[in-house]
C-alpha cells in the first residue's frame, strides 16, 4: 500500500515533467526549422493528419494508450508512444475542445506545454498505478504479443527502412549508410544509428563538400564507434572469435571498467 | 522508401505557423507568444528538453525500484533488464549510447530533436546503464536525486544541440539540411510497420488471439483508423476469453 502511493506521487510529478516539455517541443516543430523543436518526424505528420479535429486527435492517442497500457501492464515498459503520441494528441485534442485556431493551439507552446502538463500527470499516474489491476489474462498477451513485435520493429525492421531510405538517396549515402550500419550492429547492437549518422554524413558532404564541418562530424562519428566496441566489449569478441591471443593489458584495461563481454 | 503520401503534410504543416503567429486574440492561455519571446526563444529549447529528461530518467528510477515506468519499449527495456538482473550493462549502454549521439547530431541538423532515440532511449537507458556499470546507483534509487540528474543531462544536450546548431546550419547559410528529407521518409514509413508486426506476432502466439488481432485490424482500416490501434485490441480481447496457452 505504501508502494502504491509513492508510486502515485512520484508519477504526477514524472508525469508533469514529462507532459510540459514534450507538449513545448511538439508545438515548436511547427515552427522548425527557425525554431529548434523536439518530437518526431512521424509525429508531427501525424498531428498534421488529424486536421485539428479533437475527435480525431483524442481517438488516436486512445489506440496507442491500450498499447501502452498493456506494455506496462505486463512488462513494466510504457512504450514509447506515450511521449510521441498520447500526450502530443491528448494535449492537442483538448487545447482545441473550445478554439479550432492552430495557431493559438497546436501551434503555440504556451498553452501546449500548460495543457500537456496535467494530460502528462493524469495519464503516467493512470498508467502506472492501474497496471497491476488488469487480468492476468490480458498480462499474458501483452507480453506475447507485443513483445515480440516491438522487438522486431527495433530489428530488423527499423534498420532496414532506414537502409533502403539511405540506399534511395544517393551513391555516397548509400554508401555510408552501409558501412556504418553495418558497423553500428556489430558495436552497437542496432544499425539505426549508424545508418543515420551515415545520411548526415553522406548528405552533408553532397552538399557541402569535405568542409571543416563535416569532416569534424566524421571525426565525431569515428570516436563515437570506438567507444561502443570499447564498452561492449566488440574488440576481445573480435579477436576472440579471430582466434588472435588477447594481449594481457587488454583483458586488464576491461576487467577493471568492467566492459567484458558476457 | 519515401513515403509521399505521410511525408508530403509533415512537411507542409511546419511553413503555415510562422505566417499565422502574429494573431493576438485575448485570454493568458491562447495568447500567442510572439517570435521572440520565452516560448520560442533559443535558450528555453534546453529548459525544455531538461524538464522531459528529468521525468524520463526518473521514469527509469521508477522501474528501477518499483519495476514500472520506463519510458521505452519492451524490448530496449530488457536490456537495461538484463543489466539489472545480473548480466552486462554493456549491452544497453552502448545502443543509448549510439542512438543519442546521432541523434544529437541530427537535432540540429534538421530542426527536430527525436525525443525517442536522444531522450528514452538515451537518457532513460544508456545513461542509467553506463551509471548502474559504474557502480553508481544513488540516482536511480532516490527519487529526488533521479530528478535534478535527468535535468542537468537534459539541459546539457539542450545546450549541445544549440550549439552544434550554431556551428553547422547557422555558419553554412542553411545549404544543406544533412538529409533531413531523407530521415523524414523513414521515419514516417517506421510507424506503419507496427500494425503488421503485431498481427504476425499475435498469429504466432495462439490461433484465436491472432484471428482476434486480423479482425480487429480490418475493422480499424475499414473505419479508417490506425491499423495498429484495432489489431492490438483485437488481440487484447482474444487473449482475454482464450488465454495463450503457457509453455
Amino acid at each position: 500500500m505504501n508502494d502504491t502511493l509513492t508510486v502515485l506521487l512520484e508519477s504526477l510529478v514524472i508525469g508533469g515533467l514529462i507532459g510540459f516539455g514534450a507538449s513545448a517541443g511538439v508545438a515548436r516543430m511547427f515552427h522548425a526549422p527557425k525554431v529548434q523543436g523536439m518530437g518526431a518526424f512521424r509525429t508531427l505528420g501525424e498531428l498534421n493528419a488529424c486536421q485539428n479535429d479533437p475527435v480525431a486527435h483524442f481517438s488516436f492517442g486512445l489506440g496507442f494508450l491500450f498499447n501502452a497500457w498493456s506494455s506496462a501492464v505486463g512488462t513494466g515498459a510504457l512504450t514509447g508512444d506515450v511521449d510521441h503520441r498520447i500526450v502530443p494528441h491528448w494535449t492537442a485534442s483538448a487545447a482545441m475542445i473550445k478554439n479550432r485556431n492552430l495557431a493559438e493551439t497546436l501551434h503555440n507552446p504556451r498553452r501546449m506545454a500548460l495543457t500537456g502538463t496535467v494530460v502528462g500527470m493524469v495519464l503516467i499516474t493512470l498508467l502506472n498505478t492501474t497496471a497491476a489491476s488488469i487480468p492476468h489474462s490480458l498480462q499474458d498477451v501483452a507480453a506475447k504479443v507485443l513483445g515480440p513485435a516491438s522487438e522486431w520493429l527495433i530489428n530488423p525492421v527499423m534498420p532496414i527502412i532506414f537502409w533502403m531510405a539511405a540506399v534511395d538517396a544517393g551513391r555516397r549515402t548509400g554508401a555510408w549508410g552501409t558501412i556504418l550500419g553495418g558497423l553500428g550492429h556489430l558495436v552497437m547492437g542496432n544499425a539505426v544509428p549508424g545508418i543515420v549518422l551515415g545520411i548526415v554524413i553522406g548528405k552533408g558532404v553532397d552538399d557541402l563538400g569535405w568542409t571543416k564541418v563535416t569532416k569534424s562530424l566524421a571525426g565525431a562519428v569515428i570516436i563515437l564507434f570506438a567507444a561502443s566496441t570499447f564498452l561492449r566489449g566488440a574488440d576481445i569478441t573480435l579477436l576472440q572469435q579471430l582466434k588472435v591471443d588477447i594481449p594481457h593489458w587488454l583483458l586488464q584495461f576491461h576487467d577493471a571498467t568492467g566492459t567484458k563481454p558476457q | 522508401m519515401t513515403d509521399s503520401s505521410t511525408s508530403a503534410p509533415a512537411a507542409a504543416g511546419g511553413i503555415p505557423a510562422q505566417n499565422s503567429a502574429t494573431r493576438t486574440p485575448g485570454g493568458f492561455l491562447t495568447k500567442v507568444p510572439g517570435e521572440g519571446s520565452f516560448w520560442l526563444s533559443e535558450w528555453a529549447f534546453p529548459v525544455f528538453v531538461a524538464c522531459l529528461a528529468a521525468g524520463i530518467f526518473t521514469g527509469t528510477h521508477l522501474y528501477y525500484v518499483y519495476h514500472t515506468g520506463v519510458f521505452n519499449e519492451v524490448a530496449v527495456a530488457s536490456m537495461l533488464k538484463a543489466g539489472m538482473e545480473g548480466g552486462s550493462y554493456g549491452a544497453a549502454a552502448a545502443f543509448g549510447a549510439g542512438f543519442l549521439f546521432a541523434r544529437v547530431i541530427e537535432g540540429p541538423m534538421v530542426g527536430i530533436l527525436d525525443i525517442g532515440g536522444s531522450l528514452q532511449t538515451g537518457v532513460g537507458i544508456g545513461i542509467p546503464a553506463m551509471l548502474l556499470a559504474a557502480g553508481f546507483t544513488a540516482p536511480l534509487q532516490h527519487f529526488w536525486l533521479a530528478i535534478p540528474v535527468g535535468a542537468v543531462l537534459g539541459a546539457l544536450i539542450g545546450v549541445a544541440i544549440l550549439v552544434i546548431r550554431r556551428a553547422t546550419v547557422n555558419s553554412t547559410g542553411g545549404t544543406s539540411t544533412f538529409g533531413a528529407d531523407v530521415m523524414m521518409g523513414a521515419g514516417n514509413s517506421a510507424g506503419r510497420y507496427l500494425g503488421p508486426l503485431v498481427i504476425i506476432s499475435a498469429a504466432t502466439a495462439s490461433l484465436p488471439v491472432g484471428l482476434g488481432s486480423t479482425i480487429g485490424a480490418a475493422l480499424f482500416y475499414k473505419w479508417q483508423k490506425p491499423l495498429t490501434g484495432g489489431a492490438i485490441i483485437g488481440a487484447m480481447l482474444a487473449g482475454l476469453f482464450f488465454p495463450i496457452p503457457g509453455k
